[in-house]
């Protein structure tokens, strides 16, 4: 069980996470989402112990992170955002080396390292150096070295970054098996769907803050079924507000001179009074794209801009 | 005690992969001086001679009677060092110099009035040449003093006594190999250390530092590595010295002994400089600059026999110069206890202050 209360860290001026709390049981798999620089690193930092937080308490498994970090840390498996593995050891050697740091011994640990190879699917190059693998193998190897003692408690920091799409499903299905051994998953990431697909409940992270935070279904009732349209083309962003204005149940999200973001109900079958409004304003419409309630159409909605911004 | 040995399969298993760091620091310095002591053979080496002089007349007749040694060509050959008698007969018994001559109190006046006077004249008998010299120079300006004061036979004499020196001449490869053994231990200690910016950089520290493994035990178990690993190789390097190039080791434990010693102290100097660089080429051009002047001005690029006093002066009191010392004496069987215990609680103490740097700092490296 991880607890974050009123969790902050600053850097001088620079806030990198402001006020956060939330809570992740064991067996759940609880994300992180936001786009880069938002404060999930920074999150995860304090998470595990690495950095030391300027306001808050964190307790993993009833550890306090801060008071009790040794405690902490052995309950705890990190999964770092880089690649943190000895290049010029074989996985093997890997595997033994950070199970040996969680204080495992043979011949427990030698089973331990056949099950993550077999899992990870690298039990076949188990005895190759690392600086010989490809992109997809270190990431899972790294994976590997995270679990391999069992965490009750896993830290995961965007591992799929750069991996190929094989690799991919394979990560994600190896942090849900082990959510479903009962241990509590904190996933950071700013891709949409894997936040869709794989978190039990999210949590949206912007500027350091949580900005919503829930299961899926709730937050997409955050958006009310609201469908949301993108149009690109040449506007007047004034005249353009003032048209939109003029229709039922539309919001404007954002407006400038490319571009013009709505938020609306059933927007399929109210696009001819939309394109007659613009067109009356002055408007150039060239392109058109409709996005159905989703978790990027929320981020939109609550930050006014895209994730991948 | 299990993380030690689990921190010592991984950091040897490291080395074993990557061998050409480790023979390269260790086998450049090493190599060209046995390749120097080949090349120069085992035979006493042929540095300028030194003339110890204690003059107890401060005169000028006494001072006169060292003009020879300061005129060409004999100023090339023969450093005059003026010493006190009890020093003198220190160091001509220790062999460390080529004679000792000891000017008495009244020569002046024993000159100026033609009454007989002895000068002492201590030779080491494991030079030839450069005491026979000095011998017929002090001779010649007796000879020549006389002839200008129109004195007839001089009255007064050179007494030549041959001491023995407590060791024997010391060969090009006693002089030379013991500073390349410490170039190696510099080298290695440099390369050991920025192995912590490896570290760091492929994110292998940070994944420790969010591990049960304090901090403490991790630079501890590291230490104990380094220490292995200097032990193994001041043995190596010790043997290869004496077998390769004739280098006398004659207490090959004490020696090894404080070769790992040292070396560990230099890799606790240079990861403490390392890790005040903000990046991995800071670190190491950090450490370059460093590296070289010590190595340079402490005796271990050009051995202390072949540097000028005043060099050799300043190169005593730097880390590696000091140690190096205590190191000569030690394979010359001429170091005391005291002396070693001395130099020993300096750099320990030295160590356990980078140390201590070191730790505090470890967990802000690592993010």
């Amino acid at each position: 069980m991880i607890e974050v209360e009123h969790l902050r860290k600053t850097y001088g001026e620079l806030t990198a996470v402001d006020d956060i709390s939330f809570t992740a049981q064991p067996g759940e798999i609880f994300g992180l989402l936001g786009p880069n620089g938002a404060g999930k690193t920074t999150s995860i930092g304090c998470i595990s112990g690495l950095l030391a937080p300027t306001a808050g308490h964190i307790r993993i498994m009833g550890h306090d992170v801060v008071r009790e970090g040794t405690a902490a840390r052995r309950v705890l498996g990190v999964v770092p955002q880089e690649v943190s593995l000895y290049e010029d050891l074989s996985a093997t050697e890997n595997l033994n080396y950070w199970g040996g740091t969680q204080g495992m011994r043979n011949p427990l640990l030698r089973k331990r390292v056949e099950e993550v190879l077999a899992l990870t699917g690298l039990a076949d190059r188990a005895r190759e150096q690392v600086k010989q693998f490809s992109g997809g193998m270190r990431r899972r190897l790294n994976f590997a070295c995270g679990i391999i003692h069992l965490p009750k408690v896993l830290l995961l920091d965007e591992p799929t970054v750069g991996v190929d799409p094989q690799s991919r499903v394979r990560l994600l299905d190896l942090v849900r098996a082990q959510a479903q051994t009962g241990a509590c998953v904190l996933y950071t990431t700013h891709y949409m769907e894997e936040a869709e697909t794989l978190c039990d409940r999210l949590a949206i992270v912007d500027h350091g803050k949580i900005i919503a935070a829930g299961t899926l279904t709730e937050l997409r009732a955050l958006l009310a079924e609201r469908d949301l349209l993108r149009l690109s083309g040449i506007f007047k962003p004034d005249a353009a507000k003032t048209a939109i204005a003029s229709l039922d149940h539309v919001e404007v999200l954002q407006a400038d001179e490319n571009l013009l973001l709505l938020s609306l109900p059933d927007a399929s079958r109210r696009l001819p009074a939309i394109f007659s409004a613009l067109a009356a304003a002055g408007a150039e419409v060239r392109g058109t794209n409709l996005t159905q309630p989703s978790l990027e159409s929320l981020f939109i909605k609550l930050t006014g801009k895209e994730l991948r911004e | 005690m299990h993380f030690l040995a689990v921190s010592l399969r991984k950091d040897w298993a490291r080395t074993v992969r990557d061998p050409a760091q480790f023979a390269i620091s260790l086998g450049i310095p090493l190599v060209l001086g046995i390749l120097m002591s080949v090349v120069f053979g085992r035979a006493p080496a042929a540095p300028h001679g030194l003339l110890l002089v204690a003059d107890e007349d401060h005169s000028i007749a006494s001072t006169r009677f060292l003009d020879g040694f300061h005129r060409d060509p004999l100023d090339k050959m023969i450093a005059v060092e003026n010493v006190t008698r009890a020093v003198g007969r220190a160091r001509i018994e220790r062999g460390d110099a080529s004679a000792f001559l000891l000017l008495p109190k009244g020569l002046q006046l024993a000159f100026l009035t033609n009454a007989p006077c002895r000068l002492e004249l201590y030779t080491n008998p494991a030079e030839s040449i450069l005491p026979q010299m000095i011998r017929e120079t002090m001779l010649i300006t007796i000879d020549a003093a006389s002839y200008f004061r129109r004195g007839g036979t001089p009255l007064i004499e050179v007494e030549n006594v041959a001491v023995r020196p407590s060791r024997p001449a010391r060969s090009f490869a006693s002089i030379f190999l013991p500073s390349m053994l410490f170039m190696s231990l510099l080298f290695l200690a440099t390369s050991s250390a920025v192995d912590i910016w490896k570290e760091r950089m492929q994110g292998t520290l940070r994944r420790t530092a969010v591990s049960p493994v304090s901090m403490l035990s991790y630079l501890s178990a590291r230490v104990i590595f380094i220490i292995l690993t200097y032990a193994m190789v001041s043995l190596v390097g010790l043997e290869a010295a004496q077998r390769l190039a004739g280098m006398p080791v004659p207490n090959l434990p004490a020696a090894a002994l404080w070769m790992t010693f040292v070396g560990t102290v230099f890799y606790l100097l240079f990861l403490w400089i390392t890790m005040l660089a903000t990046t991995q080429r800071a670190a190491s051009v950090l450490t370059n600059l460093v590296i070289f002047p010590l190595a340079m001005i402490g005796g271990c690029f050009f051995p202390f026999e072949w540097m000028p006093n005043w060099m050799v002066s300043v190169g005593r009191l730097t880390p590696n110069g000091w140690a190096l010392l205590v190191f000569k004496a030690i394979l010359d069987n001429a170091a005391h206890a005291g002396q070693v215990a001395r130099s020993a609680a300096a750099l320990a103490a030295f160590a356990a202050l980078a140390f201590v740097f070191i730790l505090r700092r470890a967990r802000g490296f690592a993010v």
